[in-house]
């Protein structure tokens, strides 16, 4: 490797020491379809944040603006301390997008090669071979390789040019478990580089495992903004499901745990802050039941009813 | 972007349907056609039979070169999200337009070369080097109007339909631009159609070039026109599209 010029270092230690991202009162809408509603969101340098949300809760459109793609319709957003174009032109960014590809026709090892000199400082290629695990890949045609390989290749072109700021739109949609576990790691590797990590995903678990900070989306805006402990607290709701065969309904919702109560018919859904001690306070309790269930956290719900609740 | 050229000029010399339809094709057809006339003929253009098809051949194979790496490529690129993908390196929309039409370019000088080499090599065909690069320099010059058209086709048509439709569109302005056919033997009406199509266009000023005059007014004329007409083709194409994320 050829020692890295001055220049672009410094520049990107000045952008080091703002925020990673300022966005404030971002909206945007397609049409008639409101997306984004005066969201707000900044992320410290160095943070890995989870933007956590159902579909369609504006998330990707959250992050097109952030990478320059989309111009929202209100907000003022930047990136370093810049706008989010000249950032990814200054390449501080990095970005794997749900439907983006990679050139066909060509090499994994070339297309690396390629991305790489468009950026003022890449990641040596020991590095990004390592952190991605590329190995037996760099020969193989990019057009040829399964499906979880484009992902590992897709994840490599993002964080080939050693951005300061790693973006990643529900990154392990098409991953099987074991694929998302190493995923994972190799985010950890990366970010563990003083990186700053921001991904969309509506899985709970997956903001919980992998963020230092979780902040939800719904309907367009910011709902709620934490820790993966908080978050979880709030969000985690399991439901606790049985048919009722004698008792008052009014008893259920004085059940251990439960924060909500639906009923359709005689079916009911328990939404509990603690499934366990709500299962033991039912069975202690005079009501009659079967076929119980647990089930787990339930983001949809959770998401309706803090929206319900707001409005 | 020295890097991002030098990829994409490499994978469009290997891609296979340029090898097949812009260098073996015009080849084939070449040896097929001077085969068939004779190689002693005198065509319309006062020109000796295997240099007349020399030429048409060549800006035959140019054409495909340059609409093969722009038109289907770019529609699947766009398709594939390999275009979003680029958006959001530093790359600048305009650098890798720009690229596209310079790649485009460069692939069509291999295809060009090759006709040309097949002509000196199976019919001795002679001309002064002034001469060679004259022709080289002004039939090069006359495909950018359709390199700029298939950079049009690429960022309006899907991924389905941008390869038939330069397909066929290359096999018309072949045919009906006196590629295939010598103008003199078509319909009056034919070859009014014919001269005012940019395949014949580039045709034209190699003919000329080869036969120690210079191009015709009209020529110049037809191609400034086609020229003018597919950049803002291509750019209003590319604003429309090529920008704009899939949203």
């Amino acid at each position: 490797m050829p020692a890295a010029p001055p220049e672009p270092e410094t520049a990107q230690q000045a952008s080091q020491d703002r925020p990673a991202v300022r966005a404030v009162g971002l909206a945007k809408s397609y049409g008639s379809t409101v997306a984004l509603v005066g969201l707000d969101l900044h992320v410290a340098a160095g943070q890995t944040v989870a933007l956590l949300g159902p579909n369609g809760a504006g998330k990707s459109t959250t992050i097109g603006v952030l990478l320059g793609l989309l111009s929202p319709d209100a907000g003022q957003v930047q990136v370093y301390g810049r706008p989010p174009s000249q950032a990814v032109a200054g390449g501080l960014v990095g970005a794997m997008l749900q439907d983006a590809g990679l050139m066909p026709g060509v090499r994994v090892g070339e297309l690396l090669a390629m991305v790489r000199g468009l950026y003022p400082l890449p990641l040596p290629l020991d590095d990004l071979v390592g952190i991605a695990g590329l190995g037996s890949l760099l020969g193989r045609r990019v057009d040829r390789l399964s499906g979880g390989q484009t992902q590992q290749v897709r994840f490599a072109a993002a964080i080939a040019g050693d951005p300061l700021l790693l973006v990643l739109d529900e990154p392990t949609a098409a991953m099987d478990v074991q694929a998302r576990r190493n995923f994972w790691t190799q985010i950890h590797a990366f970010a563990g580089r003083g990186r700053t990590v921001l991904f969309a995903t509506h899985y709970l678990h997956e903001a919980d495992d992998a963020a230092d900070r979780v902040v939800v989306i719904a309907g367009g805006r910011k709902v709620a903004d934490g820790t993966p402990a908080a978050i979880k607290a709030n969000f985690g709701d399991r439901q606790v499901r049985f048919t009722l065969r004698h008792g008052s309904p009014a008893l259920l919702a004085a059940l251990d745990g439960v924060r909500a109560v639906d009923q359709d018919g005689a079916r009911v859904t328990l939404h509990s802050g603690d499934p366990d001690a709500t299962v033991s306070s039912l069975v202690r309790s005079e009501l009659r039941w079967s076929g119980l269930e647990v089930g787990g956290p339930d983001l949809e719900t959770s998401f309706l009813r803090l929206l319900a609740g707001q409005s | 972007m020295t890097g991002f050229l030098a990829l994409e000029l490499r994978r469009s010399l290997r891609d296979v349907r340029y090898l097949i339809i812009a260098v073996a094709m015009p080849i084939g057809l070449y040896l097929l056609f001077t085969g068939l006339f004779g190689a002693h003929g005198q065509r319309a253009q006062g020109l000796p039979q295997p240099v007349e098809l020399m030429i048409a051949m060549i800006a035959y194979g140019a054409m495909w070169a340059v609409f093969s790496a722009t038109g289907p490529r770019i529609a699947h690129e766009r398709t594939i999200g390999w275009t979003r993908q680029l958006r959001v390196t530093p790359l600048s929309p305009a650098a890798a337009l720009s690229g596209k039409l310079l790649t485009a370019l460069a692939a069509a000088l291999p295809a060009m070369a090759l006709v040309a080499l097949t002509a000196v090599v199976s019919h001795h065909v002679h001309l002064s080097a002034t001469q060679w690069l004259a022709l080289f320099a002004a039939m090069w010059a006359g495909v950018v109007p359709l390199a700029l058209l298939g950079l049009a086709i690429g960022y309006l048509a899907g991924d389905e339909i941008a390869f038939p439709l330069t397909m066929a569109l290359y096999f018309a302005l072949g045919a009906l631009g006196g590629l295939w056919i010598p103008l003199s033997v078509m319909p009056h009406v034919m070859q009014g159609l014919a001269q005012s199509l940019p395949s014949n266009g580039v045709a034209e000023l190699g003919w000329r070039i080869a036969g120690g005059q210079a191009p015709v007014p009209k020529a110049v004329l037809v191609l400034t026109v086609w020229l003018l007409g597919s950049a803002a083709a291509a750019l209003l194409a590319y604003r429309r599209r090529g920008t704009r994320s899939a949203h």
